[in-house]
């Protein structure tokens, strides 16, 4: 049964990273996402308000 | 440039396949595969080390590529590619080192050894843990890219060192599982423990591939927004 824990540990530590990564990298792509859109749309009033 | 709707779609399939082979990798590694005659359960954690090595050493192999590139060509995306690969790498590489010191403390009876494969792996998450801080520590983009592409270079050469290491010096850590010279993978190890173990290196390589394409795009839209800064600075 020691040897199980020892792969519980492993299994749950490894995992728990990949997801706690995986919603950070998801998290700071949203925020760039949401950034370019705004800075775009505020290019784009700016360019019609030249023309 | 805006992501396109194929791009999207081919990343949503590559995030279900590393998904199902996950999954089916898990299975197959902690109820289908016997346990080890000598180790035991315990030896199930290589169903996680040696993948999350081999992702590693991807990684920084495309960190090398990319920093080459770049030094050459001095294209973006050849940077954008090398800063993306060498995040992931160091995941990889501190996930390795967890895997490896859970799995010694039952076989070796020490968390830790200074044995020279495990303190170059240490060596090499430093190198790699030092090229992500020098880029957040120069302000200048193009300095930062340069001097992290010089980085990536150099710390790729730790990796040979780390594969020969066992056959080098006199080692703790066992030779290479799969990688050895003149040695077929089955030579080495059963097939009911061989099989759950390639499943898991497809899973890790699927999820390394999803991980990177995401964190790629994630550089792409931070250059068009530094972009977006400078032109509206000028």
């Amino acid at each position: 049964m020691e040897g199980w824990s020892f792969v519980a540990l492993a299994y749950g530590i490894v995992w728990t990273v990949i997801v706690v990564y995986l919603f950070s990298l998801k998290s700071r792509y949203k925020k760039a996402q949401m950034e370019l859109s705004a800075l775009r749309s505020a290019q784009a009033i700016s360019q019609n308000d030249k023309t | 440039m805006p992501v396109t709707q194929p791009l999207r779609r081919r990343r949503g399939i590559l995030g279900a396949l590393a998904l199902i082979a996950i999954a089916v990798g898990l299975y197959w590694g902690l109820i289908v595969a016997p346990p080890d005659a000598y180790q035991g359960e315990v030896q199930r954690i290589m169903y996680l080390h040696l993948p999350s090595i081999l992702a590693a050493y991807l990684s920084y192999f495309l960190v090398f590529i990319g920093s080459c590139m770049y030094l050459w060509k001095r294209e973006r995306r050849d940077d954008i590619l090398a800063h993306s690969a060498a995040e992931i790498g160091v995941l990889f590489t501190a996930l390795t080192i967890i895997e490896g010191s859970i799995w010694g403390r039952p076989t070796w009876g020490v968390w830790w050894a200074w044995d020279a494969r495990l303190t170059l792996t240490a060596i090499l998450l430093l190198i790699y843990t030092g090229y992500l801080m020098l880029r957040s520590l120069i302000d200048d983009e193009n300095r930062a890219s340069s001097a992290a592409a010089v980085l990536g270079i150099i710390g790729f050469l730790d990796i040979p060192l780390i594969h020969m290491s066992v056959y080098w010096w006199r080692t703790l850590h066992q030779p290479p599982s799969i990688l050895q010279p003149n040695k077929a993978p089955w030579e080495n190890i059963a097939w009911p423990l061989l099989i759950p173990l390639l499943i898991n290196i497809v899973a890790f390589l699927l999820l390394l591939f999803y991980l990177l394409s995401l964190r790629y795009r994630l550089g792409e839209m931070r250059d068009e927004i530094r972009m977006h800064r400078l032109e509206h600075s000028l």
